[in-house]
Order: C-alpha cells, then sequence, then structure tokens
C-alpha cells in the first residue's frame, strides 16, 4: 500500500443487481469505481453510506476483477441497512484485507470443505478458486448444512458443482420439508459418508461458530492433524488494519493475520469459538 | 551522549519567540496537579521541570479523542512537547510499530509525529504510583525523545538524543556545548536517588517477563476478586499511553470519524449474530492484562505497558494492578 494512501477512505462501487438467496440472505453485486481485485479468503469493509461498515468476504470467483459479489445474511443494524438497498446506489469498499486461503498448498491434495449457514459465501470464492486450479488439485468435495431447505443458498450451485470433474457437493438440512432431496441431519453427518484420503487432504471449516466447532472436532477425529485444517474466523473486524483492537483474539489480530488460520495457529487460543 | 545548556532566562525567552511559529505544550502545575497546556507566551514561566508526571499521557497529542479520518488534514504549526516523562516516551515506541506499520501506514499518526519534537523531561523523584524501572525503563530519556531537559539552579540542559533534536538546539545560539564534570555528575545523582526511590517503593514488584507469567497463570477466581470493584469506566484504558483500541463511526458522504474505544466497554467484541468473547466483565477485566502483558509482547517490540501507574490514579473502583502482581510474585 502507498505510504500516502488514506487507509480509512473507501472506495465507491455501485450497486448494479440484488439476488434474493433466502428468506435472510442476499447477494450484492457491484462494481468499484476504482480497480480492485481481492485473494480467496480475504475480506472486505463494506459500508453503507452514513450508516456503518462490517467486514464481509466476497462469494465471487478472485479471477473475476470487474465486478464483486458479496452474500450477506441480515443479522444486525448495517445488514439490515443493506437488505434495504436497490440497484442504482452505491456502497463504500475498503480492502481487501487479511489472508486467505493458501491456494497453492492444495496442489496435489484432496480438499474437504465443511460448510454451514452463510459460510457457503466464501466457501462459493474458494470454489470458484480452486475450479481455476482443478488440474492441479485430485479432488475437491463439499458437505454443506443449512437449517431448512429454504436457508440453504446458492441452489444451482450444487448441482454445477457435481458436473465439474473432480468435484462433489452434498448438502443436508437439520429439518427437511416434503420437496428436500439432499440428506438430513447437522453438516458433519455428511462426513460419515464420504471417501477421502486423509492423508493426503486439507479441510477446510468456515460457519456459524458452532458448527465449526463440532465440525473441527469430527474433522479431527476423522483423523485430520491440526496443520491440515484451516479454519475462517468471525470477529467484530471494525478497521481491517490490525489497530482498532475489536477482533483480537489472543495475540493475534484476526484481521490482519487472519481471517484464515490453520487450527495448529489457534488451538491454544482461549474462547476461539466465541 | 552530547549536552548543551542554555540559562533559565534565555531558554524562555527562546521559547517566548519560539511560540509565534510553533505551537507549544508544557508540564504546567494546574489546580488538579500537574498536565500539559498550551503556552502562551505569559504561560512559559510556568513550566515545571523534572517533576513527574502530567495527568494525560502523551497519546492525546497523536491520537485524538475523536477525529475524522476521511477529510483531508489542514496542516498546522509545527509542535514543541516539553516535559514528557519517559514512561511516555517509551509508550510511543508501541504507537509508532501499530501506527507506522509499514503496510497500513496512518498518516493522521505519522503527519503529527513529523511535525512534533519531543522534548522529555528527566524525572527527579517520583509519584506514588511509579513503577518504569520494574519494567526496566529509566527515569530518564536516553533514546527514542528528540532532547530530554533538566533544571539544574539557573541552567537548562538538554540530553541531545536524536537529529531532529540536535537541529532544533543548534537553532538557539545562545546554547552552548556542556561538558562541566561537576554538572553532569550531580544529574547522574539525581538520577540515582530517582532510581533508589523506585527500587524502594516497588519492592517485591515483578519485572514484565514474570509479570506475564502470572497473568497467563491466574485462575479464574482471581479475576473475579480483582474484577468486583471495576465498573467497566474504561478510565484505565483511557489514561494509558499504549491502550489506543478505536471504533470507527460512518457518517454521511463515506466519511469515518474514529474514536478511541476500551475493551473494558460492554460489546468491545460483540458480532452481528450476538457472540461476545468478551460479555462478563471478568473477562473484560482479564483481557486487558492479556493483552498488555501477555498478547502485545508476542506482537510487538516495544512493551505494552511502561510502568507509568496512571490507571492506578484513575481507577474509581481504588484497583490496584500492582497488588494483583505481588500477590502471586
Amino acid at each position: 500500500m502507498a505510504n500516502n494512501q488514506n487507509i480509512y477512505k473507501p472506495i465507491k462501487a455501485k450497486l448494479t443487481d440484488v439476488i434474493e438467496e433466502s428468506p435472510l440472505i442476499k447477494t450484492f453485486v457491484l462494481i468499484p469505481e476504482e480497480e480492485f481485485s481481492f485473494k480467496t479468503g480475504q475480506f472486505i469493509e463494506l459500508s453503507v453510506d452514513g450508516i456503518g461498515e462490517a467486514p464481509f468476504t466476497p462469494s465471487s470467483s478472485p479471477h473475476v476483477t470487474d465486478k464483486l459479489e458479496v452474500t450477506i445474511m441480515k443479522t444486525g443494524y448495517v445488514t439490515e441497512y443493506m437488505h434495504n438497498l436497490k440497484p442504482g446506489g452505491y456502497m463504500g469498499i475498503r480492502g481487501p484485507y487479511g489472508r486467505g486461503y493458501p491456494v497453492e498448498t492444495f496442489f496435489g491434495k484432496e480438499v474437504l470443505i465443511l460448510g454451514g449457514g452463510c459460510g457457503l459465501a466464501p466457501i462459493r470464492s474458494l470454489l470458484y478458486a480452486l475450479e481455476h486450479v482443478k488440474d492441479k488439485l485430485k479432488k475437491v468435495i463439499l458437505c454443506y448444512g443449512s437449517k431448512t431447505p429454504s436457508d440453504c443458498i446458492y441452489k444451482p450451485l450444487f448441482a454445477r458443482l457435481n458436473q465439474i470433474e473432480k468435484f462433489e457437493a452434498y448438502r443436508t438440512v437439520d429439518k427437511a420439508d416434503e420437496e428436500w432431496d439432499g440428506s438430513v441431519g447437522v453438516a458433519t453427518t455428511l462426513l460419515n459418508t464420504i471417501k477421502v484420503d486423509i492423508k493426503n487432504s486439507v479441510a477446510v471449516v468456515c460457519g456459524p461458530p458452532i458448527m465449526m466447532k463440532f465440525g473441527t472436532i469430527r474433522i479431527i477425529e476423522m483423523g485430520y492433524t491440526d496443520d491440515q485444517i484451516y479454519l475462517s474466523m468471525e470477529k467484530n473486524m471494525s478497521c481491517g488494519l490490525g489497530k482498532c483492537g475489536h477482533c483480537m483474539m489472543g495475540e493475534f489480530f484476526v484481521c490482519k493475520d487472519g481471517p484464515v488460520f490453520t487450527y495448529k495457529e489457534l488451538k491454544n487460543t482461549p474462547d476461539i469459538w466465541k | 551522549m552530547q549536552y548543551k545548556s542554555i540559562r533559565k532566562e534565555e531558554w524562555d525567552k527562546a521559547l517566548e519567540e519560539l511560540s509565534e511559529s510553533h505551537t507549544i505544550f508544557a508540564n504546567v502545575s494546574n489546580d488538579f496537579g500537574q498536565d500539559y497546556e498550551l503556552m502562551r507566551p505569559a504561560d512559559i514561566i510556568r513550566i515545571i521541570y523534572n517533576k513527574p508526571k502530567p495527568a494525560t499521557s502523551l497519546k492525546s497529542f497523536f491520537l485524538p479523542v475523536k477525529e475524522n479520518v476521511t477529510s483531508d488534514r489542514k496542516g498546522g504549526k509545527p509542535r514543541i512537547i516539553i516535559g514528557v516523562p519517559n514512561c511516555d516516551i517509551e509508550g510511543i515506541c508501541l504507537l509508532d510499530e501499530i501506527y507506522l506499520d509499514k503496510d497500513f501506514n496512518d498518516i493522521f499518526y505519522r503527519k503529527r509525529r513529523e511535525e512534533t519534537l519531543l522534548i522529555s523531561s528527566d524525572c527527579f523523584g517520583i509519584q506514588e504510583h511509579c513503577h518504569c524501572l520494574s519494567y526496566g525503563f529509566k527515569p530518564y530519556s536516553t533514546s527514542n525523545a528528540d532532547l530530554a531537559i533538566i533544571h539544574l539552579n539557573e541552567l537548562i540542559i538538554f540530553r541531545i538524543i536524536t537529529e531532529k533534536g540536535s537541529d532544533f538546539i543548534n537553532k538557539i545560539p545562545s546554547a552552548t556545548p556542556l561538558d562541566d564534570k561537576e554538572i553532569l555528575s550531580a544529574i547522574e545523582k539525581e538520577h540515582l536517588a530517582t532510581e533508589s526511590l523506585l527500587s524502594t517503593a516497588n519492592k517485591g514488584l515483578p519485572d514484565y517477563k514474570t509479570t506475564g507469567k502470572i497473568v497467563a497463570e491466574a485462575k479464574n477466581e482471581t479475576w473475579n476478586k480483582y474484577s468486583s470493584h471495576c465498573v467497566s469506566c474504561g478510565a484505565c484504558a483511557t489514561i494509558c499511553p499504549t491502550c489506543t483500541c478505536f471504533l470507527l463511526i460512518d457518517k454521511p458522504g463515506f466519511e469515518k470519524v474514529k474514536q478511541l474505544d476500551a475493551c473494558q466497554y460492554p460489546g468491545f467484541e460483540r458480532v452481528a449474530g450476538g457472540e461476545d468473547a468478551l460479555f462478563e466483565l471478568q473477562n473484560r477485566f482479564r483481557n486487558r492484562y492479556m493483552c498488555k502483558y501477555v498478547w502485545k509482547p508476542e506482537k510487538f517490540k516495544s512493551l505494552a505497558c511502561t510502568g507509568c501507574g496512571r490507571c492506578i490514579e484513575a481507577c474509581i473502583g481504588k484497583i490496584n494492578k500492582n497488588e494483583l502482581f505481588m500477590e502471586f510474585a
């Protein structure tokens, strides 16, 4: 970053489309007014003019640089305003920040991805990035869980993934309805049926804290070592610059040292699932 | 180190002239004790030297409580800050590491640092809670400030620390090199006397590293006991020379206002989904100690507590961190 750049100043991005993914989740398609690119797993600070700013990991491909997609669940004050935005308006972007997924270190391996709820947003970006380098990977397995079928986002994604060579995608819901054709049970139940060469594999976990916790425990039980597990951590990343202190987790600034960590890096840090 | 000296009345005259082209802040006595004040020519006579310590820590000059960080900042007159105790000079080192970080350089902080000359003041004597020496800091500056100042009899003596300090003092013709061994030895005697006072006052207080171990190993009962009088007012963090956590507040026009924050306030780490690792008071209380004595030392070279003792003085619950450390030392 240039020395004279103001690190607090966002660039403007035009909101060109808003896609409803589920009753609580929308994807915002943005065209930044200045050159902008990111690495998969990195996050941005996205703002609503005069209202507030919050961290999100883009859900689009890092190889598409003319536009950016961000999938957002209506959870609090700022996201409620975001959900009321209409195409044609502007949002503010700072970033990208942090350390994303080390895709190059996945080469030659099987990649197991365990996702839950809105955690599929950063995972979708990772899936695009992995698809881009699929020749260098052995296999990609996605196990995704949501509460109900209506909470399951990116529905067409699963059919598409299953058509890509080396990709397998499974989904489950806690509570099914009559039309549901996937599994029933929490996300970790999908891990019982997949075939994976654990020794030559990495596991990526992204989702709500409770799922991250039990997902990580289950993946360790499967035989993964601590340094084979990648976690995308969620904290109150307010400045994104490693300065404001809100996202401190032990000695780590999640915004700068993460948000992607190996479990080995975090296992001795207290309260990581809170 | 090199020294220069000037007669007190000539220094006062020089400051009077400098006050036209510079903004000068200096440590003065007031109705509440002592603190930095903006110096008008008539105030220069009020400056106190070598007496610890201003109520406000030095960070306030570089990190205002609230500032718009998206609009362009107009450059002001160059600043001179006189009377900074060494604990605060050492505190600014951590701020430099955070805010002058090569990846994310805060231009507002940097401009203020560049346009400020820091004149430290050797501490002759101590205040009740001073404990810099326990953490390896001397009660006088030999690095990181631009100059250090000593008022001895009718003389003002400068220890020249940086090139910036040297350039400044070279522009005052009446300041002349000092190598009078008697005067230098008198200064050393004052240093030793102050160090001796600090050692006596803080007998049994563990050093920084040991403190880190005590904090890391302290059980819940300890945090419950010591936090029972905490009202989450955040005074300890606000007054601390090294606590710099902040909040960004959005204003119309994609503007952002940066406001000092503190991990002692409820909701500091709360995320939109409701999870809050610091929801309980004793966790917030513990967090500040862990941050200062365990986590920050893992990440930064500069220490996150310089032993100024202001947090003890500011606490309305009369919580004395050093009592906690002594209990487990």
